[in-house]
């Protein structure tokens, strides 16, 4: 047993280190793994990127409260009597006075330029007070100061200084007739929020004649992940149509709209892997060739033809590795932080950031192995059963 | 062992069986019918059988570079088919059409006495209006593009792109809930025409609180153009006004058909500057901006798709720039021969260059065959995309990158071969 796999490696070091005499054949084969595992890891990265940033919106300790079957922010509306009466349920936390902690919100949609493109996207444009400011986890803010009440000021959150052009802290925007001053700008740890800007409610209601009418509220739970006490009274109250969900899970469900791509994703490169199989097999059938004299004369001083497959198919594995490793590097180095944008499920562009992560490297290496076994595995077998004698005569 | 291999053998036939089946059934019929015999003698007279036995000569390595080359043609007729579909949306977008919304974002409403007041301006041949209903049929998520439009005015407008039989719309303005729904949509939901279907608004209720409303499909209509989408509804707007509970008597935004593109410019500054400093501003501009500036919002899916297309097409350059300048490489004596049996220099070289364009142009038109597959695969697919079409420009544009694919492929071979001195290649072995 240990002759075997000492021959086996004196074949596969033989082997390896013979592969600057084929150093085109195995650039080529290397290559193409390594464009294969890129297109993979960019597809993966941006999906990952865009529901990470869903994801990490969502807080367990806050519900969010919509008109039943509006799916999104944008779609509901809520009535100041609707709000008046679900904030009396049980499961909301209290303040010092005993009054239960919420954040009527208003969600409407402006224009924005986005600087890639130069062309106008829809932003979201959220009526918040101080209570919605401090629902949001790791909410600061970076420059300026906060919005003071009853003015037309705005907010804006550091996705949308770094994709939209024109909230410059200072500046004054346009929307429609009205006119609002950027006095300050904020972060909230890289989540969607961030692609937003923030402005009074109140303020916000009167300028875009809105009523009294709201469109979300959000409600500090008294045990994270509770809405139980919410969702009772919701179902018993034939005045109210209403879905109650945590922040959390409304989240979670938004990062799933960018899943398709996952899938889009796969298939264009298990295709594309199909092209690159065919070079690594090319590579690999003129290596057998190639060495057909010096595999030969290993047989006939008494190596086996175990020897010579593992040999073979180790050098299409070691090819396909490296490949695959240039391949996660350089979408690493291009891809990974990248910012974009795209439509979210409220209509509205939520900006986010490729993000490359250990889980998604392993898939990349699990297609470049793919490659590299099913690459070497015939030629190895041809290796294998190269008949010595044709073997000394193909080397002349 | 060997029973394994031969599995994998067999296995790794079968998959690539749609590659060699349809080469293999051709030489079969060839064979039967005698046509290879006398492509073989034609062959033979022009030189061209030289060229094929080249190729032909490790059918290992061919089968393998061929599959590379299929594989990247496959993916370029099938995603820039995709490509072509989402710039029809702009492209087919009607010259004479304007599209005016709401200043601040087009998901903000209009008020419906505008219409009324873009009527009768000068150089508006006629104006309807449309409100975004947010339809969904039966799944919260099978969204379905709803419309609340003006019975009366929509085919005024849309009449040139939108076909349906004029009985179809004498029976939609009849009927209060008639819907028309497009001929895409129709099919994939297996609507037809007199069936009564519930619809739900995530955006609407009605007075009652439900988000369910009834409609009779009284029509099906389809696009002028194939790649003209249809899969869109369209419903009365009085029967949505009427029904639903909140912000009553405004509109998503109008459609405005001029008289003649070139009055565009002269409509849209009358349109906004009637509504300047109202409450309700408006922007108006041409439908193809609208178009435009609408997919550019979903993010730069150009840019995605012919990266992956770059990158389909450098894999084969490698692959095949390569196995061609060894497949000459190891004939370099054989070419030393061909060159003292009085070969000339220039004719070899065509040889090869001959050689690499077969290549390329043999299975880059297999890729855009299965493209064409995997395209009506798409379109028969139980999802809401628009109608994806192999256009005689995709077609050429293929066949031009086939012939750059042999040239870059053929070119250093060539020149090596060209090059080549008779006495270095007999004495190279």
């Amino acid at each position: 047993m240990t002759k075997i796999l000492s021959q086996i490696w004196v074949v596969i070091v033989m082997n390896i280190t013979s592969i600057g005499q084929r150093i085109w054949m195995s650039l080529a084969a290397i290559f193409a793994v390594a464009v294969v595992v890129a297109v993979l890891l960019s597809f993966l990265a941006m999906t990952e990127g865009f529901s990470k940033t869903l994801e990490g919106s969502g807080s367990n300790t806050v519900a969010i409260v919509t008109r039943s079957g509006s799916q999104s922010e944008l779609n509901s509306v809520l009535s100041r009597e609707t709000i008046n009466i679900v904030t009396t349920a049980p499961g909301i936390a209290k303040d010092a006075n005993g009054d239960p902690i919420y954040s009527p919100e208003l969600y409407v949609i402006v224009d924005g330029i986005k600087k890639t493109s130069g062309t106008e996207v829809n932003l979201p444009m959220r009526g918040i007070s101080s209570v919605g400011f401090e629902l949001r986890d790791q909410v600061s803010i970076t420059s300026g100061r906060m919005f003071e009440t009853g003015k037309n000021e705005i907010i804006v959150g550091e996705g949308v200084l770094r994709e939209f052009a024109g909230f410059e802290l200072g500046t004054t925007v346009r929307f429609g007739k009205t006119e609002w001053e950027v006095v300050g700008t904020f972060s909230t740890g890289g989540n969607a929020f961030e692609s937003e800007l923030w402005a009074d409610a109140p303020t916000l209601q009167s300028q875009f004649q809105r009523g009294s009418s709201f469109q979300t509220i959000r409600v500090l739970l008294e045990t994270p992940d509770d809405v139980s006490g919410m969702a009772e009274m919701v179902e018993n109250d034939p005045r109210l149509f209403l879905d109650v969900v945590t922040e959390a899970d409304y989240f979670a469900q938004q990062g799933e709209a960018l899943n398709g791509i996952v899938i889009f994703g796969w298939i264009i490169s298990i295709f594309m892997s199909v092209g690159a199989l065919a070079g690594a097999l090319n590579t690999m059938y003129t290596s057998v060739a190639n060495r057909a004299g010096e595999i030969a004369t290993l047989r006939a001083i008494g190596f086996s033809n175990t020897s010579a497959f593992f040999g073979t198919l180790a050098e299409s594995i070691v090819l396909s590795v490296i490949g695959g490793f240039v391949g996660a590097m350089a979408s690493y180095l291009f891809m990974d932080g990248l910012s974009a944008s795209t439509l979210g499920a409220s209509f509205t562009q939520v900006v986010f950031k490729f993000e490359l992560t250990t889980d998604l490297f392993i898939n990349g290496a699990f297609l470049a192995l793919g490659i590299g076994l099913i690459g070497g595995i015939f030629p190895a077998a041809r290796a294998a059963r190269l008949p010595v004698i044709v073997a000394f005569r193909g080397a002349n | 062992m060997n029973g394994v291999l031969t599995l994998l053998k067999w296995v790794f036939r079968i998959i690539t069986a749609p590659v060699w089946v349809p080469f293999w059934i051709l030489w079969k019929l060839g064979e039967v019918t005698g046509l290879n015999a006398v492509i073989e003698a034609i062959a033979m007279s022009t030189g061209f059988y030289v060229v094929y036995k080249n190729l032909t000569r490790k059918p290992l390595r061919l089968s393998l570079t061929m599959l590379a080359i299929f594989v990247a043609f496959t993916i370029y007729g099938t995603l820039t088919a995709f490509q072509n579909a989402f710039d029809a949306g702009v492209e087919l977008s009607a010259d004479d059409r304007l599209v005016s919304v709401n200043k601040i974002n087009f998901t903000q409403p209009l008020p419906i006495s505008y219409v009324n007041r873009v009527r009768p301006m000068e150089g508006v041949a006629s104006v309807t209006h449309l409100n975004w209903f947010g339809g969904y049929y039966q799944d919260p998520q099978n969204v379905i593009v709803t419309f609340a439009v003006d019975e009366g005015s929509f085919f005024d407008v849309y009449g040139e792109d939108l076909v349906m039989s004029e009985e179809a719309k004498a029976a939609w303005l009849g009927n209060r809930q008639g819907l028309i729904v497009g001929e895409s949509i129709a099919r994939l939901n297996g609507w037809e025409v007199g069936q009564r279907i519930p619809l739900n608004s995530n955006i609407f209720s009605q007075q009652d609180g439900s988000s369910d409303w009834d409609f009779d499909i009284v029509g099906i209509y389809t696009g002028s153009d194939p790649q003209i989408d249809t899969n869109s509804i369209y419903f009365h707007y009085k029967y949505f006004n009427e029904t639903q509970s909140f912000g009553g008597n405004f509109i998503g935004f109008m459609a405005i058909k001029t008289e003649d593109p070139d009055l565009n410019e002269a409509v849209i500054k009358q349109v906004d500057d009637l509504f300047a400093n109202s409450p309700f501003e408006t922007e108006t501009v041409p439908e193809k901006v609208f178009n435009k500036g609408f997919i550019e919002q979903i993010g730069n899916i150009r840019l995605i798709l012919s990266s992956v297309v770059l990158a389909a097409f450098f894999i084969i350059l490698v692959i095949v720039g390569n196995s061609m300048v060894l497949a000459v490489r190891e004939r370099t004596s054989e070419i030393g021969v061909l060159k003292t049996l009085g070969f000339t220099s220039p004719r070899i070289f065509r040889m090869v260059l001959g050689e690499s364009f077969l290549l390329s142009i043999m299975s880059g038109s297999l890729g855009m065959l299965a493209a064409m597959g995997m395209i009506g695969v798409v379109n028969n697919a139980p999802i809401q995309l628009p109608t994806l079409i192999m256009t005689p420009d995709l077609a050429i544009e293929a066949f031009t990158y086939m012939a750059l694919l042999g040239f870059i492929t053929g070119i250093i071979p060539a020149v090596n071969a060209l090059r080549l001195n008779i006495i270095t290649a007999l004495s190279r072995n």
